[in-house]
């Protein structure tokens, strides 16, 4: 029996405004234990994808699923499957880092002492033992991209939509993010990563979405994606940019 | 072409206030104009029967000091200043003088202003309990002058390198407001003004020595966020204003504040705003407020004028925690994370009633000696009426929170 999708995107149109939309007809599946790379250049509609999935956005026509179920059939089904990790961080300033991960961790109904356990390890990994009872004014930009980071993984969603992660963090944290996140891709869990740093993601992504003026102009695997550019064998950064130049 | 630094920061002030300006309408529409004047009718009944009326040994000094230290002390400029001027503003940096000019001028008068209030209100009462009372011109002056000493320190701290050494000397400066206006209200005239010109001339020699920034951008911006969010909380009382940064306070003893609260996802929201609240401007207002409801309902011998001044000061409280509800209202998290729906609206009316319910109940400490009076009936009486209104305010919230679910499902 085919496994069902936990990220399944039909015929999404959407935008700001009803007459302009800036997504045209996007379609796209993330299955369990697959790690999916959305790329583009500024302004292709990477971002507001990612808003329509969280809700942020209304799509003008089209249907988003999450772990089978759309915002408006179940809510709650559908929030707590997933999590987000913005390209800026969004904390509460009056929070410290451990309060952050707690809230999370509450919101999503981790038991406690699931709790304790991760977020020790989150700690541990990212460096941030000595900061946890810091609040976050107190953090530099990269520390508080750690945090969302953190709060993403506390919370073990079936789907990780992560916007950007790599911004602010020091090759420490680069290479934490990605080991663990590798860890939580064998483990089943699905991700939906936006990235520029197309030479690091290339290595880690099972396939790649490729989205220029909010269109998707290829999806596949780096063979398949090499293979319909007609440029087997390039690295991904070469073949985007192909694609991206016969787009114009 | 030079930028004309005085219009940049007269157009910054007039953008900042025309915004403020539509929501004043509603203000006055919410019947704000209404109890203000009602409550100043009240006070000047209460104050005039006070008067007449004194207390045996009303501790007068004591209570001059309290009212007329902290606004000599008091500091608060506003610069308009923004974040980004650290990379605009900043090529001007040896020109900020004319930027900054009318930010002092401004402080100042305010300064003044509330200050002849607070003095002229005090007065009468001063003149009638106080033996041997000070002239009135001899201490607007002392007051006025101490004020402008206190602004120009004030500032002085803000421009310190350290931020250890700016608390030391906002220390000081509380410090030496206390202690000047104590020397004037106790001691000989002579003496007094003697003591606080030593006084005067050590300070002002302290805040010469601590390393300073020409312009401390940080500090300042950080001030400002401070000050637009005062303005935009106090009219958050009375109208819907968008979203309002806070300033954030450590206050490690309160750091486990929350922790004890049920673990599940609709308790989420409540562990969130309890953290909110307890690092906020917030919580010192209504502790503030509460001491001082108690404080003037004790004054008033525990009769009907301190029952009045009970309950207005339950109200107000509930007024002022009721911006509780709003302030995550357009929080990015709460849309993403899986809160069970109606749950924010919940934990805000539950968490508002909870701590109205506890200052109403410190409060009620005032009438502990009119319980020793033997007034039980009344005292029962005035607490009720306490319970009374802090059940309807949430009645009120929560009937108000709905229609605002409701209003956002449609």
């Amino acid at each position: 029996m085919t496994p069902m999708p936990v990220l399944e995107i039909e015929d999404l149109s959407g935008g700001y405004n009803l007459n302009r939309p800036v997504l045209h007809d996007i379609g796209l599946k993330v299955m369990p234990g697959e790690m999916v790379g959305l790329i583009g250049l500024n302004g292709a509609g990477k971002s507001t994808t990612m808003k329509h999935i969280l809700g942020l956005m209304n799509p003008q026509k089209g249907e988003i699923r999450v772990d089978g179920t759309t915002r408006s059939q179940n809510l709650e089904q559908y929030q707590g499957a997933l999590a987000f990790v913005p390209e800026s961080p969004l904390l509460y300033e009056e929070m410290t880092v451990r309060e952050h991960l707690e809230f999370t961790a509450r919101a999503y109904g981790v038991e406690r002492n699931r709790y304790e356990e991760r977020s020790a390890e989150l700690s541990r990994m990212f460096r941030m033992e000595d900061k946890m009872d810091s609040l976050s004014i107190h953090l530099s930009k990269g520390m508080k991209q750690k945090v969302m980071i953190m709060c993403a993984f506390v919370a073990r969603p079936k789907l990780y939509i992560i916007d950007e992660p790599f911004l602010g963090l020091d090759p420490l944290g680069i290479r934490s993010l990605l080991d663990f996140l590798m860890k939580l891709r064998s483990e089943g869990a699905s991700i939906l990563l936006s990235s520029h740093i197309l030479s690091t993601i290339e290595n880690y992504c099972d396939r790649f979405v490729v989205l220029h003026r909010g269109r998707i102009i290829k999806q596949g695997t780096l063979d398949e994606i090499a293979a319909a550019a007609g440029m087997p064998g390039q690295p991904l950064e070469q073949i985007f940019y192909s694609l991206v130049q016969d787009g114009e | 072409m030079i930028m004309d630094l005085k219009q940049l920061r007269s157009r910054r002030s007039g953008t900042f206030w025309g915004g403020i300006l539509p929501y004043l309408g509603y203000v006055l529409q919410s019947g704000v104009a209404f109890l203000f004047l009602f409550c100043l009718i009240a006070f000047a009944a209460w104050y005039t029967a006070f008067i007449r009326h004194l207390p045996e040994g009303l501790p007068i000094r004591w209570i001059s000091l309290a009212l007329l230290a902290p606004f000599a002390a008091a500091g608060g400029f506003r610069t308009y200043l923004q974040p980004p001027d650290t990379v605009f503003l900043l090529p001007q940096e040896a020109r900020m003088r004319q930027y900054f000019a009318p930010a002092w001028r401004g402080a100042i008068i305010r300064k003044y202003m509330i200050q002849a209030i607070i003095l002229l209100t005090l007065w009468p009462l001063y003149m009638a309990a106080e033996q041997s009372p000070k002239p009135l011109g001899l201490t607007a002056l002392l007051l006025a002058a101490l004020s402008l000493l206190l602004s120009w320190g004030s500032w002085r701290e803000l421009t310190l390198v350290s931020r250890r050494s700016a608390y030391g000397c906002l220390l000081l400066r509380w410090a030496i407001s206390f202690l000047a206006v104590a020397a004037w209200l106790w001691h000989p005239s002579g003496r007094a003004l003697l003591f606080i010109a030593v006084l005067a001339a050590a300070y002002a020699a302290a805040l010469r020595f601590p390393p300073r920034y020409a312009v401390p951008w940080e500090v300042l911006i950080s001030a400002e966020k401070a000050q637009a969010a005062r303005v935009m909380m106090v009219l958050g009382w009375f109208v819907e204003v968008p979203g309002r940064a806070q300033r954030v306070h450590t206050r490690r003893w309160l750091a486990r504040a929350g922790e004890r609260i049920p673990w599940e996802p609709q308790q989420a929201y409540r562990y969130l705003l309890t953290k909110s609240y307890v690092r906020s401007d917030m919580f010192m207002i209504i502790l503030r407020a509460g001491v001082v409801g108690a404080l003037l309902a004790w004054l008033s011998g525990g009769n009907m004028l301190g029952s009045a001044v009970y309950l207005f000061f339950v109200f107000v409280i509930g007024v002022q925690l009721s911006e509780l509800r709003r302030v995550h209202s357009e929080s990015f998290w709460l849309n993403v994370y899986p809160l069970p729906q109606g749950s924010r609206r919940r934990s805000a009316v539950r968490l508002v009633f909870r701590i109205q319910l506890w200052a109403a109940a410190l409060m009620s400490l005032a009438f502990i000696p009119s319980l020793l009076d033997g007034r039980i009936a009344e005292t029962a009486l005035t607490l009720a009426g306490g319970l009374a209104v802090t059940a309807l305010q949430r009645v009120y919230a929560g009937r108000k929170g709905k229609d605002e679910e409701d209003e956002d499902e449609e």
